[in-house]
Protein backbone atom coordinates (compact mmCIF):
# COMPACT_ATOMS: atom_id res chain seq x y z
CA UNK A 1 0.00 0.00 0.00
CA UNK A 2 2.54 2.50 0.41
CA UNK A 3 4.58 2.41 -2.01
CA UNK A 4 1.58 2.15 -4.54
CA UNK A 5 0.44 4.82 -2.30
CA UNK A 6 3.03 7.15 -2.73
CA UNK A 7 3.00 6.95 -6.43
CA UNK A 8 -0.86 7.77 -6.45
CA UNK A 9 0.66 10.75 -4.43
CA UNK A 10 3.38 11.66 -7.15
CA UNK A 11 1.30 11.67 -9.86
CA UNK A 12 -1.09 14.11 -8.24
CA UNK A 13 1.74 15.74 -7.75
CA UNK A 14 2.76 16.37 -11.01
CA UNK A 15 -0.85 16.67 -12.50
CA UNK A 16 -1.03 19.70 -9.95
CA UNK A 17 2.20 20.69 -11.14
CA UNK A 18 1.14 20.86 -15.07
CA UNK A 19 -2.15 22.38 -14.16
CA UNK A 20 -0.69 25.22 -12.47
CA UNK A 21 1.58 26.03 -15.44
CA UNK A 22 -1.52 25.67 -17.80
CA UNK A 23 -3.40 28.22 -15.59
CA UNK A 24 -0.29 30.78 -15.67
CA UNK A 25 -0.45 30.53 -19.26
CA UNK A 26 -4.42 31.03 -19.70
CA UNK A 27 -5.04 33.06 -16.91
CA UNK A 28 -3.91 36.02 -17.77
CA UNK A 29 -5.45 36.17 -21.55
CA UNK A 30 -8.66 35.05 -19.71
CA UNK A 31 -8.19 37.69 -16.88
CA UNK A 32 -8.31 40.61 -20.18
CA UNK A 33 -11.23 39.03 -21.89
CA UNK A 34 -13.70 38.90 -19.09
CA UNK A 35 -12.29 41.84 -17.04
CA UNK A 36 -13.00 43.98 -20.65
CA UNK A 37 -16.44 43.71 -20.15
CA UNK A 38 -16.59 45.66 -16.77
CA UNK A 39 -16.97 48.97 -16.23
CA UNK A 40 -13.95 50.97 -14.86
CA UNK A 41 -15.32 51.61 -11.73
CA UNK A 42 -16.48 47.77 -11.05
CA UNK A 43 -12.74 46.87 -12.39
CA UNK A 44 -11.26 49.59 -9.53
CA UNK A 45 -13.53 47.63 -6.72
CA UNK A 46 -11.97 44.46 -7.29
CA UNK A 47 -9.62 43.75 -10.21
CA UNK A 48 -10.45 40.17 -10.18
CA UNK A 49 -13.79 39.46 -9.53
CA UNK A 50 -16.03 38.45 -12.80
CA UNK A 51 -17.98 41.05 -14.53
CA UNK A 52 -21.34 40.97 -13.30
CA UNK A 53 -23.18 42.69 -16.09
CA UNK A 54 -21.96 43.21 -19.12
CA UNK A 55 -20.50 46.19 -20.99
CA UNK A 56 -20.22 45.79 -23.99
CA UNK A 57 -19.61 49.71 -24.79
CA UNK A 58 -15.50 49.18 -23.77
CA UNK A 59 -15.82 47.16 -27.33
CA UNK A 60 -17.65 49.89 -29.32
CA UNK A 61 -15.39 53.03 -28.26
CA UNK A 62 -12.32 50.48 -29.03
CA UNK A 63 -13.77 49.72 -32.13
CA UNK A 64 -15.14 53.13 -34.04
CA UNK A 65 -13.56 56.07 -31.26
CA UNK A 66 -10.18 54.06 -31.01
CA UNK A 67 -10.38 53.21 -34.73
CA UNK A 68 -9.27 50.12 -34.57
CA UNK A 69 -11.49 49.04 -37.37
CA UNK A 70 -8.58 50.91 -39.48
CA UNK A 71 -6.19 48.91 -38.51
CA UNK A 72 -7.81 45.85 -38.79
CA UNK A 73 -8.54 46.40 -42.26
CA UNK A 74 -4.84 47.75 -43.12
CA UNK A 75 -3.59 44.24 -41.23
CA UNK A 76 -5.85 42.50 -43.50
CA UNK A 77 -5.11 43.73 -46.48
CA UNK A 78 -1.05 43.47 -46.00
CA UNK A 79 -1.57 40.04 -44.65
CA UNK A 80 -3.75 39.11 -47.57
CA UNK A 81 -1.49 40.74 -50.31
CA UNK A 82 1.73 39.52 -48.55
CA UNK A 83 0.61 35.55 -47.89
CA UNK A 84 -0.58 35.68 -51.88
CA UNK A 85 2.55 36.58 -52.68
CA UNK A 86 4.51 34.92 -49.71
CA UNK A 87 3.05 31.29 -51.40
CA UNK A 88 3.40 32.48 -54.70
CA UNK A 89 7.21 32.85 -54.87
CA UNK A 90 7.43 30.86 -51.72
CA UNK A 91 6.25 27.73 -54.18
CA UNK A 92 8.23 28.00 -57.00
CA UNK A 93 11.23 28.48 -54.90
CA UNK A 94 10.75 25.55 -52.73
CA UNK A 95 10.05 23.45 -56.00
CA UNK A 96 12.79 24.27 -58.01
CA UNK A 97 14.92 24.13 -55.21
CA UNK A 98 14.06 20.32 -54.36
CA UNK A 99 13.49 19.08 -57.82
CA UNK A 100 16.74 19.89 -59.80
CA UNK A 101 20.35 20.45 -59.20
CA UNK A 102 21.62 22.73 -61.00
CA UNK A 103 24.65 25.50 -60.67
CA UNK A 104 24.01 27.52 -57.40
CA UNK A 105 21.42 25.86 -55.80
CA UNK A 106 23.22 25.50 -52.73
CA UNK A 107 24.25 28.82 -52.27
CA UNK A 108 20.51 30.41 -53.04
CA UNK A 109 19.10 27.56 -50.21
CA UNK A 110 21.59 28.90 -47.81
CA UNK A 111 20.88 32.11 -48.70
CA UNK A 112 17.38 31.81 -47.76
CA UNK A 113 17.40 29.54 -44.95
CA UNK A 114 20.19 32.59 -43.98
CA UNK A 115 17.06 34.64 -43.98
CA UNK A 116 15.97 32.53 -41.12
CA UNK A 117 18.75 33.38 -38.85
CA UNK A 118 19.86 36.60 -39.55
CA UNK A 119 18.66 38.74 -36.44
CA UNK A 120 16.12 40.79 -39.11
CA UNK A 121 15.80 43.69 -36.30
CA UNK A 122 19.17 44.55 -37.52
CA UNK A 123 17.76 45.63 -40.60
CA UNK A 124 15.49 47.89 -39.46
CA UNK A 125 17.76 51.23 -39.47
CA UNK A 126 19.07 49.79 -43.01
CA UNK A 127 15.86 49.14 -44.81
CA UNK A 128 14.30 52.65 -43.47
CA UNK A 129 17.52 54.43 -45.34
CA UNK A 130 16.50 52.62 -48.48
CA UNK A 131 12.60 53.13 -48.28
CA UNK A 132 13.38 56.93 -47.60
CA UNK A 133 15.79 57.18 -50.23
CA UNK A 134 13.76 55.16 -52.96
CA UNK A 135 10.31 57.38 -51.56
CA UNK A 136 8.70 54.34 -50.53
CA UNK A 137 7.90 54.86 -47.11
CA UNK A 138 4.20 55.52 -45.97
CA UNK A 139 2.36 53.85 -48.61
CA UNK A 140 -0.12 50.84 -48.48
CA UNK A 141 2.06 48.61 -50.03
CA UNK A 142 5.40 49.39 -48.25
CA UNK A 143 4.97 46.86 -45.75
CA UNK A 144 4.32 44.06 -48.06
CA UNK A 145 7.63 43.19 -49.69
CA UNK A 146 9.18 43.35 -46.05
CA UNK A 147 6.86 40.71 -44.66
CA UNK A 148 7.32 38.65 -47.78
CA UNK A 149 10.83 38.28 -47.41
CA UNK A 150 10.87 37.40 -43.83
CA UNK A 151 7.82 35.04 -43.99
CA UNK A 152 9.40 33.20 -47.17
CA UNK A 153 12.57 31.20 -45.62
CA UNK A 154 9.70 28.90 -43.48
CA UNK A 155 7.55 28.55 -46.35
CA UNK A 156 10.37 27.53 -48.73
CA UNK A 157 11.55 25.37 -46.09
CA UNK A 158 8.43 23.52 -45.31
CA UNK A 159 7.43 23.17 -49.41
CA UNK A 160 11.24 21.94 -50.06
CA UNK A 161 10.88 19.08 -47.76
CA UNK A 162 7.53 18.39 -48.44
CA UNK A 163 8.20 17.86 -52.12
CA UNK A 164 10.53 15.11 -50.97
CA UNK A 165 7.89 13.25 -49.81
CA UNK A 166 5.52 13.29 -53.07
CA UNK A 167 7.29 10.66 -55.61
CA UNK A 168 8.20 12.16 -59.12
CA UNK A 169 6.24 9.43 -61.46
CA UNK A 170 3.44 12.21 -61.79
CA UNK A 171 5.71 15.01 -62.98
CA UNK A 172 7.23 12.85 -64.95
CA UNK A 173 4.36 11.52 -67.23
CA UNK A 174 3.05 15.25 -67.40
CA UNK A 175 6.68 16.37 -68.91
CA UNK A 176 5.86 12.65 -71.18
CA UNK A 177 2.64 14.31 -72.25
CA UNK A 178 4.24 17.18 -73.53
CA UNK A 179 2.61 19.38 -70.69
CA UNK A 180 4.60 23.03 -69.76
CA UNK A 181 6.86 23.57 -66.86
CA UNK A 182 4.07 26.15 -66.01
CA UNK A 183 1.28 23.72 -66.32
CA UNK A 184 2.51 20.70 -64.44
CA UNK A 185 3.91 23.64 -61.69
CA UNK A 186 0.31 24.91 -61.32
CA UNK A 187 -1.88 21.93 -62.36
CA UNK A 188 -0.18 19.18 -61.25
CA UNK A 189 2.37 19.90 -58.34
CA UNK A 190 0.14 22.81 -56.86
CA UNK A 191 -2.77 20.53 -55.84
CA UNK A 192 -0.19 18.32 -54.56
CA UNK A 193 1.13 20.57 -52.56
CA UNK A 194 -2.32 21.54 -50.82
CA UNK A 195 -1.94 20.32 -46.93
CA UNK A 196 1.32 21.60 -46.81
CA UNK A 197 0.55 24.75 -48.46
CA UNK A 198 -2.48 24.98 -45.89
CA UNK A 199 0.00 24.96 -42.92
CA UNK A 200 2.30 27.60 -44.91
CA UNK A 201 -0.64 29.97 -45.11
CA UNK A 202 -1.64 30.00 -41.63
CA UNK A 203 1.81 30.55 -40.25
CA UNK A 204 2.79 33.28 -42.32
CA UNK A 205 -0.77 34.76 -41.98
CA UNK A 206 0.20 35.01 -38.21
CA UNK A 207 3.79 36.23 -38.86
CA UNK A 208 2.60 39.08 -40.66
CA UNK A 209 -0.53 39.74 -38.56
CA UNK A 210 1.56 40.14 -35.51
CA UNK A 211 5.04 41.68 -37.25
CA UNK A 212 5.42 45.04 -35.45
CA UNK A 213 9.05 46.61 -35.86
CA UNK A 214 9.30 46.98 -39.41
CA UNK A 215 5.27 48.58 -39.51
CA UNK A 216 6.54 50.80 -36.62
CA UNK A 217 9.48 52.16 -38.71
CA UNK A 218 7.59 51.80 -42.38
CA UNK A 219 4.10 53.58 -41.66
CA UNK A 220 3.84 57.10 -40.65
CA UNK A 221 0.45 57.61 -41.50
CA UNK A 222 -1.94 57.13 -38.83
CA UNK A 223 -4.45 55.30 -41.70
CA UNK A 224 -2.14 53.36 -42.56
CA UNK A 225 -1.41 51.55 -39.51
CA UNK A 226 -1.47 48.11 -38.96
CA UNK A 227 -3.23 46.72 -36.14
CA UNK A 228 0.24 46.09 -33.44
CA UNK A 229 1.16 50.09 -34.00
CA UNK A 230 -2.59 50.83 -34.00
CA UNK A 231 -2.74 49.12 -30.72
CA UNK A 232 0.41 50.77 -29.21
CA UNK A 233 -1.53 54.26 -29.98
CA UNK A 234 -4.86 53.39 -28.80
CA UNK A 235 -3.30 52.21 -25.43
CA UNK A 236 -1.47 55.28 -25.12
CA UNK A 237 -4.70 57.35 -25.53
CA UNK A 238 -6.51 55.45 -22.46
CA UNK A 239 -3.58 54.62 -20.10
CA UNK A 240 -6.23 54.96 -17.27
CA UNK A 241 -9.38 53.04 -18.36
CA UNK A 242 -7.95 49.30 -17.98
CA UNK A 243 -11.22 47.54 -18.92
CA UNK A 244 -10.67 49.65 -22.31
CA UNK A 245 -7.81 48.85 -22.88
CA UNK A 246 -8.55 45.60 -22.36
CA UNK A 247 -11.29 45.42 -25.14
CA UNK A 248 -9.29 46.85 -27.71
CA UNK A 249 -6.18 44.15 -26.89
CA UNK A 250 -9.17 41.89 -27.75
CA UNK A 251 -9.82 43.35 -30.37
CA UNK A 252 -6.93 42.97 -31.86
CA UNK A 253 -6.22 39.50 -30.64
CA UNK A 254 -9.20 37.36 -31.48
CA UNK A 255 -8.21 36.68 -35.20
CA UNK A 256 -5.33 35.13 -33.85
CA UNK A 257 -6.51 33.23 -31.43
CA UNK A 258 -9.66 32.17 -33.85
CA UNK A 259 -7.24 30.92 -36.71
CA UNK A 260 -5.27 29.50 -33.30
CA UNK A 261 -8.02 27.06 -31.84
CA UNK A 262 -9.57 26.41 -35.33
CA UNK A 263 -6.44 24.95 -36.37
CA UNK A 264 -3.83 24.91 -33.70
CA UNK A 265 -2.65 21.06 -34.62
CA UNK A 266 -1.60 22.40 -37.95
CA UNK A 267 0.03 25.36 -36.91
CA UNK A 268 1.99 23.49 -33.88
CA UNK A 269 3.14 21.13 -36.12
CA UNK A 270 4.71 23.61 -39.18
CA UNK A 271 5.93 26.24 -36.36
CA UNK A 272 7.91 23.09 -34.67
CA UNK A 273 9.63 21.67 -38.13
CA UNK A 274 10.05 25.77 -39.12
CA UNK A 275 11.86 26.63 -36.32
CA UNK A 276 13.91 23.36 -36.05
CA UNK A 277 15.07 23.97 -39.11
CA UNK A 278 16.25 27.71 -38.39
CA UNK B 1 16.55 11.26 -52.65
CA UNK B 2 16.93 9.33 -55.77
CA UNK B 3 16.50 10.29 -59.03
CA UNK B 4 15.98 13.90 -60.41
CA UNK B 5 13.54 14.73 -62.83
CA UNK B 6 15.37 16.30 -66.40
CA UNK B 7 16.49 19.79 -65.54
CA UNK B 8 15.35 22.57 -67.30
CA UNK B 9 17.99 24.90 -69.29
CA UNK B 10 19.51 27.14 -66.34
CA UNK B 11 17.88 30.25 -67.83
CA UNK B 12 14.80 28.84 -67.52
CA UNK B 13 15.59 28.18 -63.53
CA UNK B 14 16.85 31.10 -63.02
CA UNK B 15 13.78 33.54 -64.57
CA UNK B 16 11.40 31.16 -62.19
CA UNK B 17 13.64 31.76 -59.15
CA UNK B 18 13.99 35.63 -59.75
CA UNK B 19 11.14 36.73 -58.19
CA UNK B 20 12.54 35.16 -54.96
CA UNK B 21 16.16 36.43 -55.48
CA UNK B 22 14.78 39.70 -56.28
CA UNK B 23 13.08 40.28 -53.37
CA UNK B 24 15.49 39.01 -51.26
CA UNK B 25 17.63 41.53 -52.68
CA UNK B 26 15.70 44.60 -52.41
CA UNK B 27 15.19 43.95 -48.91
CA UNK B 28 17.86 42.51 -47.37
CA UNK B 29 21.58 42.83 -48.89
CA UNK B 30 20.88 46.01 -50.65
CA UNK B 31 19.92 47.66 -46.77
CA UNK B 32 23.14 45.61 -45.68
CA UNK B 33 25.59 47.45 -48.33
CA UNK B 34 23.53 50.87 -47.85
CA UNK B 35 23.91 50.53 -44.01
CA UNK B 36 27.61 49.72 -44.47
CA UNK B 37 28.34 52.37 -46.84
CA UNK B 38 26.52 54.97 -44.32
CA UNK B 39 28.13 53.48 -41.38
CA UNK B 40 31.39 54.92 -42.41
CA UNK B 41 29.38 58.47 -42.00
CA UNK B 42 28.63 61.07 -39.52
CA UNK B 43 24.75 61.32 -41.35
CA UNK B 44 21.40 62.56 -39.49
CA UNK B 45 19.52 61.93 -42.55
CA UNK B 46 19.87 65.69 -43.82
CA UNK B 47 21.38 66.49 -47.59
CA UNK B 48 25.01 66.71 -46.17
CA UNK B 49 27.34 63.66 -44.79
CA UNK B 50 30.88 63.50 -43.35
CA UNK B 51 32.78 60.64 -44.21
CA UNK B 52 34.28 59.51 -41.20
CA UNK B 53 36.24 56.30 -42.40
CA UNK B 54 36.33 53.79 -39.37
CA UNK B 55 35.39 56.75 -36.47
CA UNK B 56 31.97 55.19 -35.80
CA UNK B 57 32.97 51.65 -35.39
CA UNK B 58 35.65 52.99 -32.85
CA UNK B 59 33.14 54.75 -30.95
CA UNK B 60 30.80 52.09 -31.02
CA UNK B 61 33.30 49.22 -29.67
CA UNK B 62 34.03 52.30 -26.41
CA UNK B 63 30.01 53.17 -25.95
CA UNK B 64 29.52 51.89 -22.64
CA UNK B 65 25.45 52.34 -23.84
CA UNK B 66 25.81 49.83 -26.83
CA UNK B 67 27.82 47.27 -23.94
CA UNK B 68 24.98 47.70 -21.47
CA UNK B 69 22.39 46.49 -23.83
CA UNK B 70 24.34 43.74 -25.09
CA UNK B 71 24.92 42.58 -21.58
CA UNK B 72 20.86 43.12 -21.08
CA UNK B 73 20.24 40.73 -23.76
CA UNK B 74 22.87 38.39 -22.69
CA UNK B 75 20.77 38.31 -19.23
CA UNK B 76 18.19 37.68 -20.98
CA UNK B 77 19.29 35.30 -23.13
CA UNK B 78 20.77 33.71 -20.05
CA UNK B 79 17.76 33.65 -18.38
CA UNK B 80 15.78 32.25 -21.05
CA UNK B 81 18.42 29.09 -21.43
CA UNK B 82 17.36 28.12 -18.08
CA UNK B 83 13.66 29.12 -17.97
CA UNK B 84 11.73 28.69 -21.27
CA UNK B 85 14.42 25.31 -21.80
CA UNK B 86 14.54 23.80 -18.36
CA UNK B 87 10.76 24.91 -17.29
CA UNK B 88 9.79 22.86 -21.37
CA UNK B 89 11.77 20.17 -20.52
CA UNK B 90 10.69 19.25 -16.83
CA UNK B 91 6.84 19.70 -18.06
CA UNK B 92 7.63 17.78 -21.81
CA UNK B 93 8.94 14.73 -19.41
CA UNK B 94 5.93 15.35 -16.94
CA UNK B 95 3.42 15.30 -20.03
CA UNK B 96 4.90 12.40 -21.96
CA UNK B 97 3.30 9.59 -19.34
CA UNK B 98 0.14 8.70 -19.93
CA UNK B 99 -1.66 9.45 -16.67
CA UNK B 100 -1.26 12.77 -16.91
CA UNK B 101 -4.79 13.90 -17.54
CA UNK B 102 -6.24 15.96 -20.31
CA UNK B 103 -2.35 16.14 -21.90
CA UNK B 104 -4.40 17.84 -25.33
CA UNK B 105 -5.62 20.23 -23.47
CA UNK B 106 -2.43 21.45 -21.68
CA UNK B 107 -0.48 21.45 -25.11
CA UNK B 108 -3.20 23.64 -26.68
CA UNK B 109 -2.94 26.04 -23.33
CA UNK B 110 0.94 26.15 -23.03
CA UNK B 111 1.37 26.68 -26.95
CA UNK B 112 -1.34 30.01 -27.28
CA UNK B 113 0.80 32.62 -25.84
CA UNK B 114 3.55 31.46 -29.35
CA UNK B 115 1.28 32.58 -31.61
CA UNK B 116 0.36 35.68 -29.95
CA UNK B 117 1.11 39.09 -30.75
CA UNK B 118 4.68 40.03 -28.59
CA UNK B 119 3.12 43.83 -28.25
CA UNK B 120 0.41 41.77 -26.81
CA UNK B 121 2.52 39.94 -24.44
CA UNK B 122 4.19 43.44 -23.21
CA UNK B 123 0.55 44.79 -22.47
CA UNK B 124 -1.09 41.47 -21.05
CA UNK B 125 2.38 42.26 -18.86
CA UNK B 126 2.04 45.34 -18.15
CA UNK B 127 -1.29 45.37 -16.16
CA UNK B 128 -0.27 42.20 -14.41
CA UNK B 129 3.16 44.34 -13.18
CA UNK B 130 0.71 47.34 -12.75
CA UNK B 131 1.22 49.63 -9.56
CA UNK B 132 -3.03 49.50 -8.16
CA UNK B 133 -4.35 47.63 -10.51
CA UNK B 134 -1.82 44.59 -11.34
CA UNK B 135 -2.53 41.16 -10.80
CA UNK B 136 1.02 40.56 -9.61
CA UNK B 137 0.36 43.04 -6.45
CA UNK B 138 -2.92 42.05 -6.04
CA UNK B 139 -1.85 38.31 -5.18
CA UNK B 140 0.80 39.67 -3.27
CA UNK B 141 -1.09 41.84 -1.14
CA UNK B 142 -3.56 38.94 -0.67
CA UNK B 143 -1.25 37.20 0.38
CA UNK B 144 -0.07 39.25 3.39
CA UNK B 145 3.28 40.28 1.78
CA UNK B 146 3.18 43.79 1.29
CA UNK B 147 7.00 44.19 1.63
CA UNK B 148 6.92 42.05 -1.65
CA UNK B 149 4.83 44.70 -3.66
CA UNK B 150 7.59 46.30 -6.06
CA UNK B 151 7.23 48.99 -8.97
CA UNK B 152 8.05 46.16 -11.00
CA UNK B 153 8.80 48.00 -14.20
CA UNK B 154 9.80 51.49 -12.64
CA UNK B 155 12.87 50.25 -10.56
CA UNK B 156 15.84 49.91 -12.18
CA UNK B 157 17.57 47.53 -10.12
CA UNK B 158 14.86 45.16 -11.11
CA UNK B 159 13.24 45.90 -14.42
CA UNK B 160 15.86 44.01 -16.79
CA UNK B 161 14.19 41.08 -14.71
CA UNK B 162 10.76 42.12 -14.91
CA UNK B 163 10.72 41.63 -18.62
CA UNK B 164 12.51 39.18 -19.00
CA UNK B 165 9.55 37.14 -17.55
CA UNK B 166 6.88 38.14 -20.18
CA UNK B 167 9.36 36.81 -22.56
CA UNK B 168 9.69 33.14 -20.78
CA UNK B 169 6.50 32.85 -20.45
CA UNK B 170 5.60 33.71 -24.39
CA UNK B 171 8.26 31.23 -25.40
CA UNK B 172 7.86 28.27 -22.92
CA UNK B 173 5.07 26.48 -25.39
CA UNK B 174 7.42 26.56 -28.36
CA UNK B 175 10.16 24.43 -26.69
CA UNK B 176 7.95 22.03 -24.72
CA UNK B 177 6.36 21.24 -28.04
CA UNK B 178 9.99 20.76 -29.61
CA UNK B 179 10.76 18.57 -26.96
CA UNK B 180 7.84 16.62 -26.69
CA UNK B 181 8.29 15.96 -30.40
CA UNK B 182 12.05 14.68 -29.69
CA UNK B 183 11.31 12.66 -26.26
CA UNK B 184 8.30 10.61 -28.31
CA UNK B 185 11.53 9.70 -31.02
CA UNK B 186 13.19 8.33 -28.10
CA UNK B 187 12.60 3.99 -28.29
CA UNK B 188 10.86 2.65 -25.56
CA UNK B 189 13.33 -0.26 -25.43
CA UNK B 190 15.87 2.00 -24.24
CA UNK B 191 14.02 2.78 -21.26
CA UNK B 192 12.89 -0.59 -20.35
CA UNK B 193 16.40 -2.44 -20.73
CA UNK B 194 17.12 0.63 -18.41
CA UNK B 195 14.47 -0.18 -16.21
CA UNK B 196 15.76 -3.91 -16.40
CA UNK B 197 18.91 -2.53 -14.98
CA UNK B 198 17.25 -1.01 -11.69
CA UNK B 199 17.16 2.93 -13.18
CA UNK B 200 13.96 5.10 -11.80
CA UNK B 201 12.25 7.87 -12.41
CA UNK B 202 15.17 10.75 -12.03
CA UNK B 203 17.82 8.63 -13.33
CA UNK B 204 16.17 7.16 -16.08
CA UNK B 205 15.85 11.06 -17.15
CA UNK B 206 19.35 11.79 -16.31
CA UNK B 207 20.85 8.89 -18.07
CA UNK B 208 18.89 7.98 -20.79
CA UNK B 209 16.26 11.30 -21.82
CA UNK B 210 19.03 13.85 -21.54
CA UNK B 211 22.05 12.65 -23.85
CA UNK B 212 19.25 11.21 -26.62
CA UNK B 213 18.25 14.54 -26.55
CA UNK B 214 21.56 16.38 -26.96
CA UNK B 215 20.79 17.44 -30.46
CA UNK B 216 17.28 18.94 -29.93
CA UNK B 217 18.85 20.51 -26.99
CA UNK B 218 21.52 21.70 -28.89
CA UNK B 219 19.13 23.55 -31.29
CA UNK B 220 16.88 24.74 -28.99
CA UNK B 221 19.80 26.66 -27.19
CA UNK B 222 20.58 28.46 -30.47
CA UNK B 223 17.09 29.26 -31.15
CA UNK B 224 17.26 30.88 -27.92
CA UNK B 225 19.67 32.98 -28.58
CA UNK B 226 19.01 33.60 -31.71
CA UNK B 227 15.52 34.60 -31.01
CA UNK B 228 16.57 36.99 -27.81
CA UNK B 229 19.23 38.42 -29.32
CA UNK B 230 16.57 40.02 -31.88
CA UNK B 231 14.29 40.92 -28.76
CA UNK B 232 12.25 44.19 -28.90
CA UNK B 233 8.89 44.28 -29.50
CA UNK B 234 7.55 43.30 -25.75
CA UNK B 235 10.42 46.00 -24.43
CA UNK B 236 9.65 48.71 -26.78
CA UNK B 237 5.88 48.47 -25.31
CA UNK B 238 6.38 47.67 -21.85
CA UNK B 239 9.45 50.21 -20.53
CA UNK B 240 11.00 51.72 -23.88
CA UNK B 241 13.99 50.31 -22.77
CA UNK B 242 13.71 52.81 -19.64
CA UNK B 243 13.87 53.53 -17.07
CA UNK B 244 16.96 55.53 -18.22
CA UNK B 245 18.73 52.44 -20.21
CA UNK B 246 18.08 49.64 -17.55
CA UNK B 247 15.99 47.89 -19.32
CA UNK B 248 17.86 48.66 -23.28
CA UNK B 249 18.75 46.00 -25.62
CA UNK B 250 20.60 45.73 -28.46
CA UNK B 251 17.74 46.65 -31.08
CA UNK B 252 16.42 49.02 -28.74
CA UNK B 253 19.56 51.41 -28.57
CA UNK B 254 19.50 51.04 -32.23
CA UNK B 255 15.99 51.95 -32.70
CA UNK B 256 16.71 55.29 -29.93
CA UNK B 257 20.18 56.39 -31.73
CA UNK B 258 18.20 55.91 -35.38
CA UNK B 259 14.53 57.62 -34.84
CA UNK B 260 15.22 59.14 -31.63
CA UNK B 261 18.30 60.88 -32.46
CA UNK B 262 18.13 60.54 -36.39
CA UNK B 263 22.01 59.75 -36.04
CA UNK B 264 21.46 57.56 -39.00
CA UNK B 265 25.43 56.89 -39.55
CA UNK B 266 25.88 55.35 -36.37
CA UNK B 267 22.22 53.98 -36.06
CA UNK B 268 23.82 51.45 -39.18
CA UNK B 269 27.07 50.93 -37.35
CA UNK B 270 25.08 49.71 -34.08
CA UNK B 271 22.84 47.58 -36.73
CA UNK B 272 26.07 46.11 -38.25
CA UNK B 273 27.67 45.33 -35.08
CA UNK B 274 24.09 43.64 -33.84
CA UNK B 275 24.44 41.70 -37.00
CA UNK B 276 27.73 40.81 -36.37
CA UNK B 277 27.47 39.87 -32.78
CA UNK B 278 24.46 37.90 -33.11
CA UNK B 279 25.63 35.49 -35.64
CA UNK B 280 28.87 35.12 -33.96
CA UNK B 281 27.51 34.26 -31.02
CA UNK B 282 24.88 31.89 -33.10
CA UNK B 283 27.77 30.18 -35.15
CA UNK B 284 29.97 30.17 -31.60
CA UNK B 285 26.76 28.15 -29.86
CA UNK B 286 26.45 25.82 -32.67
CA UNK B 287 30.24 24.81 -32.59
CA UNK B 288 30.17 24.38 -28.77
CA UNK B 289 26.99 22.37 -29.47
CA UNK B 290 28.41 20.25 -32.30
CA UNK B 291 24.86 20.02 -33.73
CA UNK B 292 23.88 19.56 -36.95
CA UNK B 293 25.16 22.59 -39.28
CA UNK B 294 22.40 23.42 -42.38
CA UNK B 295 22.77 20.90 -45.09
CA UNK B 296 21.16 21.99 -48.12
Amino acid sequence: MNRKGAITSVKAVFNALIAAFSVLCIFPILWVMYSSLKTQQQFSVNILSLPTSFHFQNYVTAFWNGKLYRYLGNSAFVSATSVVLTILIGFITGYFLSRFSFKGRNVLYTMFLFGMLVPVYGLLVPLFIEYRNLHLLDHRLSLVLPEVTFALPLVIFLIESFMKSIPIEMEEAAYVDGASLVSTLFRIVFPMCRPVLSTCIIISFLNIWNEFPFALILINTQELKTIPVGLTNFVGQYTVNYPQLMAGIVVSILPVILVYLLLYKRIIQGMVAGAVKG
Amino acid sequence: MGKKLSTPRLTTIYSFLLPGILVYAFIVFIPLLLSIYFSFYKWNGGLSKDFIGFHNYSQLIRDAKFWFSFRNNMIITVLSIVGQLGIAFVLAVILQAKWVRLREFHRTVLFLPVVLPAVVVGFIWNLIYSQNYGILNGVLKGLHLQSWIHPWLDDPKIVIYSVTIPIIWQWIGLYLIIFMASLQSIPSEVYESAEMDGATGVKKVWFITLPMMRDTLGVAVMLCISGNMKIFDNIFVMTGGGPGISSTVMAQYAYNTSFGQFKLGYGSAISIGMIIISLGLILLSRRLMGGRSVEP
